[in-house]
């Protein structure tokens, strides 16, 4: 038997204190689609990461064709032929497409002379191989999204790759788009490539893959062929796990609508059509995977990309929201998701991090009062339990747990009607996390509506009152809080509303 | 800080290598008062367009056409006065405000548009010359000005230079803007990350198109201070200025990456090169090569990147240690 083409044996990886992988194991034969399941952070991406020779493993085997393969890099990888699809084509746009294919796969010296008939000529022809129509004298710029793919998956053809890995090739596809798609991978497939295929969208996997296997924070809980399985059971492979923390219960009761959306869309962002109402002393998480537009609603709702249909209404009155200053003076505080970039300047002091938000307040008159700054510091230090050498060491000097602090500090520090709390405990160590779960539940129940939005699905089914689920940029489903974490998956993957993509 | 100590040195170098007793016994050079006040009424015009950029600077951007500015100023200062009739006062306020209007249209191509600041004040800088010198067909100096007004450049008031007055009120001004107001610390927000600084909330454009528009304010106000001086409004007036202003800010220690820097560290910057190039003048022949303006160039040049390294040094040496005693981790196991 020949053995198979790539095959990962105990393969870890921690990143800092969490660990992505502990222990994967995984193979992948000539002629199948091997498909790649699991929820956002159950570690696909960084074992597609070191695959492809970006990140190297603590430990674990990699073999190639049957022979070990140390310290891949990915000009190793790539010797090795492996090559990756990205969602997002990492092509040079103002160069034409022979120019970006022969950029992958020409090899030789500064004075080499380019062949351009043979240039176009390759390029035709593996454009050919995939059934592709593009002229390869045309500007990548000038390509649609798929297009550019097909682009990509004649580059990884014609470096001879016997593996090839497609990491949410579909995400941007029309329905023609991915059919035609489908079709190159069929062809691969016939070829005896051997095809990863990561997706969220099942009704995908069961039409094209041969074998499936699922990833959970970080370990692998089996392979099944496809054909052995149903969606529920697929379902409930990438869930199962039970929601195994304690969350603080709920302890309000909700009040009057203090946050009503009505068709709420962007265009710029991709958000569509949500209806929303969120209450005093209410938590409502959103769920759904990357992307699915629960960041963009937020920045929607502060005025980062302002919305351009639909009614947004605080307290029963309507509010336009076209720029943050808008919306915090309207009293909605956001705390996002990218802490290190915006949520907490790293060289500056925790003081005046605290006090970015309430310049107009704590400084009348544009003058800054110290001591004013000072106290309100520490109070909430001292409140939030922020570890720091004092309320002057540099933002950066922090944990994440405690950067986040000082970020949801400087939010309540405006004495906002609604929080968005944009992923409050990625990143953040397991004490740290409850903590502010516990932070949480408290200004909820001192009549703060709190927007959580979370990818840690027990987390958002632990911790919310009610929970939206966001699909392609629109609410698909509205739950009750504790709801099963099934129900939601299900609603985050779409599965219940068949044939709607 | 290390700045203070290098500006002391210098001064006392140069007050005892450049001073000297005359053969009737007067005590000429450096350490005389009167060159000190010399250095202070040539260091004002340097000085404002430098206390102009530290808020720029801070924001993490660079305003290259304040020099410019301060010519294109002085030529209409002086045409409102001597061909438009006005009285000096009303001729001082209209350049104030096109200084203001100057900056004004830096600020809207960088914040409306969204154009780096380098380019577009790359771009004003050529224009505004251009205007100055369109204006006067290159020729044209407006002179005769009232001695009332030539007061502010050339006599002394409370025994100081009377422009100085004005320098000491606008660095006062930008100390507390940037110092004591909120103002300051959205700068330095927006220079640290202007990302970040909008995600707070903070009116990111507005303030930064302020911080464009002080400068040309103050830019307008030396280029009245430089009228007054000599006696004349002409087009070339300033050239050359913005990088001399620009490399005191720096020297002051304000990062050109934004976020860091004090308006008490340019003032230091400003003394430190006006000290530089009026002492090596009045070197003794033999020390100075003969050749001060070359000198203090060169001087001003090395003191300048030496000022950087020393800026950068820890921080570079901290990483080096940082990834050597991160290479046995990624060592293979085998």
């Amino acid at each position: 038997m020949t053995p198979p083409l790539l095959e990962l044996r105990r393969l870890t990886k921690s990143f800092g204190g969490a660990r992505a992988l502990r222990g994967v194991d995984f193979d992948l034969k000539a002629g199948e689609v091997h498909a790649l399941l699991g929820e956002n952070g159950a570690g696909k991406s960084t074992l597609i990461k070191i695959v492809t020779g970006a990140h190297q493993p603590d430990g674990g085997t990699i073999m190639v064709g049957g022979e070990l393969a140390e310290d891949l890099t990915p000009a190793a990888a790539q010797a090795l032929g492996i090559a990756c699809v990205y969602q997002q084509p990492a092509l040079f746009p103002d160069l034409s497409v022979a120019e970006n294919i022969a950029l992958r796969l020409e090899r030789g010296g500064v004075l080499r002379t380019v062949g351009w008939r043979a240039r176009h000529g390759c390029a035709r022809d593996l454009l050919q191989r995939i059934g592709a129509e593009i002229d390869p004298a045309t500007e990548v710029r000038s390509l649609s999204m798929p297009e550019q793919q097909l682009v990509e998956i004649a580059c990884a053809l014609g470096s001879g790759a016997r593996i090839v890995i497609m990491d949410e090739p579909t995400a941007s596809l029309t329905h023609k788009e991915q059919h035609l798609l489908f079709t190159v991978v069929r062809e691969l497939r016939k070829s005896g490539v051997g095809v990863i295929y990561i997706s969220h969208r099942l009704e995908e996997i069961f039409a094209l893959a041969d074998r499936v296997t699922v990833l959970r924070d970080g370990e692998s809980v089996g392979t099944h062929p496809v054909s052995s399985m149903n969606e529920a059971g697929l379902i409930r492979m990438m869930v199962g796990r039970e929601v195994a923390q304690i969350y603080p219960p709920s302890e309000s009761a909700p009040g009057e609508v203090v946050l009503a959306l009505r068709d709420v869309g962007c265009a710029a962002s991709g958000v569509r059509g949500v209806t929303l109402d969120v209450r005093a002393g209410e938590v409502v998480g959103l769920a759904g995977l990357v992307g699915a537009g629960r960041t963009e609603l937020a920045r929607v709702l502060f005025g980062l990309t302002p919305a351009d249909s639909g009614e947004i209404s605080l307290n029963g009155q309507r509010v336009t929201l076209r720029s943050p200053g808008e919306a915090v003076a309207q009293g909605i505080a956001y705390v996002p998701e990218d802490r290190r970039r915006h949520g907490v300047v790293l060289e500056m002091p925790i003081a005046h991090n605290m006090t970015m938000a309430v310049h107009g307040q704590l400084f009348r008159g544009a003058w800054l009062r110290f001591g004013a700054e000072r106290s309100l510091t520490l109070d909430y230090i001292r409140d939030l339990a922020v570890k720091c050498s004092g309320p002057f060491a540099p933002g950066g000097s922090l944990s994440g747990g405690n950067q986040q602090k000082v970020s949801l500090a400087r939010w309540l520090a405006t004495k906002p009607k609604v929080l968005i709390l944009d992923e409050p405990t990625q990143g953040v160590d397991v004490g740290a996390k409850s903590e502010i779960h516990k932070i949480v539940r408290r200004l909820a129940k001192e009549g703060l509506a709190v927007l959580l939005i979370s990818s840690d699905l027990p987390e958002v089914i632990g911790m919310s009152d009610r929970i939206g689920v966001m699909r392609g940029g629109a609410l698909t489903a509205v739950l009750p809080g504790g709801a099963d974490a099934h129900a939601v998956m299900a609603a985050a993957l779409g599965t219940t509303e068949r044939g709607a993509a | 800080m290390l700045l203070l100590y290098v500006l002391i040195a210098e001064w006392l170098f140069f007050y005892f290598a450049g001073t000297t007793v005359n053969r009737r016994g007067v005590t000429v050079g450096f350490g005389t008062l009167d060159r000190q006040f010399d250095i202070l009424r040539h260091s004002c015009e340097i000085g404002l367009l430098a206390l102009a950029l530290t808020p720029v600077i801070i924001t993490a951007g660079i305003d290259l056409s304040v020099g410019s500015l301060l010519g294109l100023c002085a030529i209409l200062f002086g045409k409102f006065w001597h061909d438009g009739g006005l009285p000096i006062p009303i001729a001082a306020t209209l350049a104030l405000g096109c200084g203001a209007l100057g900056g004004a249209l830096n600020a809207a191509l960088i914040t409306a548009l969204r154009l780096p600041p380098l380019i577009v004040t790359l771009g004003t800088y050529s224009l505004f010359r251009g205007l100055a010198e369109a204006i006067t067909r290159g020729s044209v100096t407006y002179t005769n000005f009232p001695e009332g007004f030539l007061f502010i450049g050339q006599e002394r008031w409370l025994g100081l230079p009377a422009q100085a007055w004005l320098f000491f009120a606008v660095a006062i001004g930008v100390w507390v803007l940037v110092h004591r107001m909120t103002f300051g610390r959205s700068f330095r927000a927006i220079g640290f990350s202007p990302e970040g600084a909008r995600y707070a909330g903070l009116p990111v454009d507005r303030h930064i198109a302020l911080a464009y528009i002080l400068a040309g304010l103050i830019a307008a106000l030396a280029a009245i201070i430089y009228t007054a001086r000599l006696g004349q409004a002409k087009a070339d007036a300033g050239t050359g200025y913005e990088l001399f202003a620009i490399t005191a800010v720096v020297l002051g220690g304000t990062s050109i990456f934004g976020g860091r820097g004090s308006v008490t560290g340019t003032l230091l910057g400003v003394a430190a090169i006006a000290v530089l190039k009026s002492g090596l003048a009045s070197l003794p022949v033999v020390m100075r090569m003969n050749a001060a303006e070359e000198m203090s160039g060169v001087l001003t040049g090395a003191l300048l990147l030496l000022a950087l390294t020393a800026g950068v040094l820890p921080r570079l040496w901290s990483q080096r240690r940082a990834r050597h005693a991160a290479v046995p981790k990624t060592l293979p196991t085998s």
